[in-house]
Order: C-alpha cells, then structure tokens, then sequence
C-alpha cells in the first residue's frame, strides 16, 4: 500500500488474571481511513481500546506511528501520538461548561500562573464547535445537554486536542436516527481531512456504509481484517461468533413444556424497553440474548417490578401481576441480579443467614429468629443443591463464585420461588463451576420451576435454552426454537441483520 | 460589558432561585416581626461581623464538599490554630508571625488529611474524624483547657475601619473574591469541580488529580488558620474550644447554599447566603434569648427546610 499506516499495532498481547483479553492482534489505520472493529461481548474490543489511549499497558507488542516505532505507556504518550477515544460513558464533567470540557487540563494560560484565560478558551471553543456545526453555547453546563450533545463535545474535545487517530466506541448507541446523520457526516467531514478514525460497532448497517476496512475480534484474537467491499454480513457474523471453548453441558431438553407460568403482554417501561411480548412455561430455560445495552436486564427489572411498566400486561400464574419486587417474590418470582457479590449474597454472612434471607417471614411467621431450625434449613439446602462449604457458618466470602450462585438460588428456593430470572448466571465463574449450575438449573427445572436466563455467550444460550429471544434496541427482534437456536442466528438478530 | 455577559448570571441567579434565598428571607421576615431591634443598623452589622469567621470556614468547605468529601476536623483546627496564633502573639508580639504559625499548622493539618484522603484513598469522613480528634486534643493539652488572653494589638486592629467597613469586613470579601477567582478563573477551581464531577476524565487528561485534591483540603486547613485570626482577635484570647462546632455551622451553610455531595455541583454565592442565613439565625435566635443548645437544632431544621425547598423544586 501507499504511504506506511497512521498507526499501527503488531503482536498486542494483554492479560488479566485468569483471561487472555488480547492475544497477539496486529491492527493498522492509515490517515482518512474509517476502521470498523467488530466482535461479540467480551471479544477484547474495549481492552484493545483502553490499550490504545495507554489506560493500560499491552504485556507484548509494537506500535508504529507514520512506520515509526513508539512507546503507548501512558495516557499522555498517547495523547502526544494524536490517540483520542470516546467511551461510551463519556469523560465529561457535569457541572462544567462546554468550554471548560473541551480545554479540560488543556486550559489557555492567563496572565497569572494557575489562571485561565477564559475569552481565549471560549472562542477556541467556539471556532472548533463551528467546525462540526455546532451552534451549542460554550457556557452551557454539560449535564444540562442530550446525550447526543455530549457526544459532540466529546469529538470538539479530541478535536481540539488536534487528534489525528479518533477512537469511537458504539458512537451511535445512544442517538436517535438524525442525530446518527449528523454524526456520519462529521465522521465523512474528518475523513477528508485526513483523520484517521477506529470506529467499534455491532450495526452492520453501520459498518458496510462507514467503514473502509473491518477487523473481526474473538476472544481476544483477530479473525480477519477484510475490505468493506470484499465482506459480507454473513461472512462477519461467521467470523463473530463460534467459541472454542467445548460447551456439552448435560441438559434434558423439555419436550413437552407445562402451564404457562409468566406471560408478558407488549410491556413497555420507564427504563425503555417497549412492546415487549414473552413466555415462559414449566419446565423450560428460556434465553434472553442480545448484545450488551440491548435492554436486556432492563426487561427483567420490568418484569420484576423494580422498575415502572408504563403500557402492557404481566400474568404470573394466570392472575394479572402489578406491583413491586415484594409482590413479585409472593407470585414465586426471583430476580438474580448481575452483581453476584453486590446485590446476590451478603458476602460478609454465613452461608445459613444468607440461605434464609429471603425467606425469614415463612420460616419465622412470629418474628423470633430460630437460629437451629435456619440451620437445619440451611443444611437440607446444601445437601440439595450440593454447595460445597466447609460449613453453613462459614462467611459467604470464602466460597467459590459457583458455589456462591448456588447460595443465592438457594435462598430463592426456599421463598418458594418457582420463575428464575438469571442476568448472567455464570459472570465470573470458571468452566467447571459453569457446568454445574447449568445442571442445577436443569434439575430446577425438571423438579417443576421455569428459568429465563439473560446471557451475552451465545454458546450457553445456545447449548442451554429450550427456546430463546433476542433483543435489540430495547424490544425483541426475535424468537427462536431449540431446532433454530445457533449461534449465527442470534447473532444476526442482534445486531440487526434480519432473520435468516 | 455586553448585555449577554452581564445577562447570563442575572438569568442564572433567577432560574436558579435555590431555596436558601426563601430560607434566608423569611427568617429576615420572622426575625424582623419578631424582634424590633432585628433590622437595626447596628444589628445588621453585627450579623456581617459575626458571620466573617464562618464564611472563611464555608468557603474552602464548598471547595471541600465539590469534591465529594467533607472536612470534619475544621472546628477543632480551627480551636488548635487559634491556641497557636495566641500563643505566639503573647511569645514575639508579632502578628505577622503568629499569623504565619496559625496558618502553617492549619497547612499541616490539611495536607494530612488531603493525603489520606486522596493518596490511600481513605474516606475523607472518617479521615477527618480522626484529625478532629486530634486536634482538639493538642489545643487542650497545649493550655489546659485555659484562654491564652492576647493584647489589645489585635482587638485594636479587629475594630479598624476602612473605607466605612471593618477590617474583619474586608478580609471576609477579599476573602469570598479569591475564591470565585480561583473557581472560575483557575485551574484548580476547574479541577476542583472535575474531581467531584467525573475524576477519571480529570486523570485521562493527563492532570494528576491527586494533588489538586490535597490541595483543596490543604486550603481548607490554611484557611483554619485564618479564621482562626479573626476569632482570636473577636474573643481577644486563643481558647481551646472556641472553634467545637463550627465544622457543622459551615457544612451547613454549604449545603443550605445549593453545593452537592455529588458530581461536583457547587455554588459559592449560594454559599455566602446560607452563611448570612446561618448568621441570620443565630443573631436572631440571641435577640430572642433563645440558648445556644437550641440554636443548634434549629439550624439543623433549616439545612432540612432548604433542602425540601430544592426538592420540591426539582419535582416541580
């Protein structure tokens, strides 16, 4: 090719206790170049970016700039390469204004050391924000502006600081249509002007019309770095998916489902999902897939109560549910929520208290807590769902993360809970400890419970689930059977593909 | 000046309308239907000269509460600092001197907890806690519980006035100038708000937010030591209990004024009205011989009352 790439990475190894985030990816922008980055949940995409702004440092590798060789081993070496990236959670300080945002620890210097000259900022600023044709008034304190208005100060920002590598993570997850317009015609605008821009997304819409090249991540590994014009979406989602860890968890799969357990009737709700249809019958697992930000767990906090319907219908049970997380645990529902070590168990409390929490009512109804008969409850609750602890009064803490999950559905179990809702059951837990909740819940299931399981692998959604739903953009766009369920299929409904 | 310049903060101030301005004048309403003797000349100036040593407290309080910390010790630094300021005006008879020492210890005291707080990342509460412990005690040990009277250098320059204000006056608006300078026009007023508002854009840009952070507790502690001038020289005697309670008085003030425990949202002119608001209170509450036990409740009640009227406010 032309003139050697803007920057260029080789061999990029990085590691974290227990993952290989990244391992051995080459990547290359050249100048006026848009570079998609495509890959699934947990493929390495943010680590490779946090590499490159030098938040971390790469264990392995080289960097070339303009074929040169360089060190990226701090935030300012990279600044001073002309690296800047735009999180999705933007680097923004709400009460400052635009203006002082854009210059922030690059302020013009006033006459007085420490002071800032403020005209001089303001105008900068405002030359720079007419460059994007903006007319957003510099004084305007930051968290007063849409979330799309950020993000444009966000570009003005590593515009000012005269970034030529511009590195966008999923830029238009947040934006509505005209606002994504005016956001790829200020990407076309820096692209003639010689701005090079790495550009991650899951929209394949996105990707074939903006981007000059694509690279796939998974696992941490580049799978291709192809043409736009050489690739296809099918190609793409091929290259996506396909884990290589062996995934044969031992499942009866349900033949013959039973009652109808949970119908949710075209809910909508405050945290912004909307016409949201779903099922779940006795004696299923029923998938919840989507990629990170789908509105995934929104969906179950909908369902829980946790947050307000505003249109639709919730049947548990055939009776008609309205009402908070109290009601939902009465009509047998359980939310086992992301944060295991957060919001699933009292770390810092026994294995018994913490398996009798949610049930203290029902054992006790005479508000006297009955310290043998928790334990003797406690100990029927490890024997059943085979938690390995040393003894029930040892602090949750010194448990395994497996054995911990274990421990939150046992209080649940014990409430009388029979509709699990998982969000990432197996967050943070090793292989082996994965297959044996997986086959607790098959058991649950079996015994007569129904579990809807949100998971971003696609391949426990895929080797796990009776039938699952795929969402997008906070409604679901799918709904596939176990003869259906693959993982291309998902992911095609995820990222907008269409059905297949 | 063009007319937008002068506009924009006016417009502010009105869509603003925090609630500590209708705190602030219905208790001049209550006090002056009250108290005849309320809106007296002499009153009023009372109220600004007895307001001076909490404004030099809120003020680096605001700077302290923007970025989500709070700066427990300030009374007992303050009790500590004036023990020392009396203590080396009575040993040199130097004010510059003794004002030097007041500071410097307050310095001290500040960086300690701007250290802890930032560098080991302890909670800045607790921190702090512990300094206040610390401090109150070396003021008692340092006098045995005992006033250090001073001269009358010191009252004498306490009552000079200056272009129709008190030198205390002056100090109090230099003071509250400084201030704003620093927050709007500064650096470390910038990264003061940024620390609190979202720190790991402070740090991705490169600026070690670290040491603006001691920095801000740093001020808070110097200017510990400056009050500590004004109320030695009010009382005429460093006493080692003098400052007990005034951290209180200038959260207080702080969080009546509008300044938020979070995301760096802070007002400094809100916070010289709920200065006035709390000097407002107390001068009352003494017309009406209400006890100063009592007076503490109330200004508890009226952080509460301006809280609730933001709230409703935001819900409105």
């Amino acid at each position: 090719m032309r003139e050697p790439p803007l920057l260029e990475l080789r061999g990029i190894s990085k590691t974290f206790p227990g993952v290989k985030a990244l391992d051995d990816v080459s990547f290359s922008v050249y100048p006026g170049e848009v570079h998609m980055l495509l890959g699934e949940n947990g493929a390495g995409k943010s680590t490779l970016m946090k590499v490159l702004c030098g938040a971390y440092k790469a264990d392995l590798g080289q960097f070339f700039h303009h074929g040169k060789q360089v060190q990226i081993d701090s935030t300012a070496a990279a600044r001073e390469l002309g690296i800047a990236v735009i999180f999705q959670e933007f680097s923004l300080v709400p009460y400052l204004n635009v203006a002082q945002n854009i210059f922030l620890g690059r302020e013009p210097s006033g006459y007085l050391p420490g002071t800032i000259d403020l005209k001089r900022m303001h105008v900068q600023a405002r030359r720079i924000l007419d460059q994007l044709g903006l007319s957003l008034d510099t004084h305007t304190l930051v968290h007063s502006l849409g979330v799309a208005q950020q993000q444009m100060v966000e570009i003005a920002k590593a515009l000012s600081q005269k970034a030529r590598i511009l590195v966008m993570d999923e830029p238009t997850a947040a934006l509505s249509d005209r606002e994504c317009e005016r956001l790829f015609s200020t990407i076309r605008q820096l692209q003639a002007d010689g701005v090079a821009i790495i550009y991650i997304s899951h929209r394949m819409a996105e990707v074939f019309s903006m981007g000059d090249r694509i690279t796939v991540l998974r696992d941490g590994r580049r799978m291709a770095s192809l043409m736009t014009g050489d690739a296809t979406p099918d190609q793409l989602v091929q290259l996506m998916v396909g884990r290589s860890v062996d995934m044969s968890y031992a499942r009866n799969f349900c033949a013959e489902p039973g009652e109808l357990l949970l119908d949710v009737r075209n809910m909508s709700a405050s945290n912004g999902v909307h016409g949201v249809s779903l099922k779940v019958r006795v004696g299923e697992i029923v998938g919840l897939a989507g990629l990170v930000g789908s509105g995934r767990t929104e969906v179950a906090r909908a369902i829980f109560g946790a947050d307000r319907v505003t249109a639709g219908e919730i049947w548990v049970c055939a009776t008609r549910f309205a009402g908070g997380p109290e009601q939902a645990r009465e009509a047998g529902m359980a939310l086992i929520p992301e944060g295991r070590k957060t919001q699933g168990v009292a770390l810092t409390r026994t294995v018994s208290e913490n398996l009798g929490l949610a049930s203290l009512p029902k054992t006790f109804p005479n508000h006297l807590f009955d310290p043998r008969k928790a334990r003797q409850i406690a100990q029927a609750l490890i024997q059943r769902l085979r938690i390995a602890t040393p003894s029930p009064e040892r602090n949750v803490q010194v448990l395994s993360g497996g054995n911990q999950q274990k421990v939150v559905i046992g209080k649940w179990l014990q409430a009388g809970s029979r509709l699990f809702i998982f969000d990432e059951p197996t967050r943070g837990v090793d292989v082996g400890a994965k297959a044996e909740i997986f086959a607790l819940l098959d058991r649950l299931v079996a015994q007569g419970a129904s579990v809807l399981m949100i998971s971003s692998e696609l391949s426990e959604i895929v080797h796990v689930c009776d039938r699952s739903y795929v969402m997008k953009d906070g409604t679901i766009v799918g709904h596939l059977q176990r003869a259906e369920l693959t993982e291309e299929r998902v992911m095609h409904l995820a990222v907008g593909q269409g059905s297949i | 000046m063009n007319d937008t310049q002068v506009a924009r903060p006016l417009m502010r101030l009105i869509t603003h309308v925090p609630g500590v301005t209708w705190v602030l004048l219905m208790l001049i309403l209550v006090f002056s239907s009250l108290s005849g003797n309320f809106l007296r000349a002499g009153n009023l100036a009372n109220i600004g000269e007895q307001s001076v040593v909490l404004l030099l407290l809120a003020l680096p309080m605001t700077f302290v509460i923007m970025t989500e910390g709070i700066d427990m010790s300030m009374g007992a630094v303050l009790s500590l600092t004036s023990v020392v300021l009396a203590s080396t005006l009575v040993a040199t008879g130097s004010i510059a001197l003794a004002l030097s020492a007041a500071v410097l210890i307050g310095l001290a005291f500040g960086v300690f907890n701007g250290g802890l707080a930032s560098w080991l990342k302890l909670p800045p509460f607790i921190v702090t806690l512990g300094t206040m412990g610390v401090a109150q005690g070396l003021a008692l040990v340092a006098t045995d519980g005992d006033s250090i009277i001073v001269g009358t250098q010191l009252t004498r320059l306490y009552t000079t006035q200056f272009l129709f204000l008190s030198l205390p006056m002056w100090l109090a608006i230099l003071s509250y100038g400084a201030f704003h300078v620093l927050l709007q026009r500064t650096r470390f007023g910038t990264y003061v708000c940024a620390i609190g508002g979202n720190r790991d854009a402070l740090t991705l840009a490169g600026v070690s937010a670290g040491t603006y952070h001691v920095a801000v507790y740093a001020l808070s502690g110097a200017m510990a030591g400056m009050a500590a001038l004004v109320l030695t020289a009010r009382l005429s005697a460093g006493h080692p209990s003098a400052g007990i309670g005034m951290e209180f008085d200038a959260i207080a003030a702080t969080i009546v004024g509008g300044t938020s425990f979070e995301r760096g949202k802070g007002w400094l002119l809100g916070t010289l009205l709920g200065v006035v608001a709390v000097g407002v209170l107390r001068n009352g509450l003494n017309l009406l011989n209400v006890q100063s036990a009592v007076q503490v409740s109330c200004i508890g009640l009226l952080v509460i009352a301006a809280l609730l009227f933001d709230g409703l406010k935001d819900r409105a």
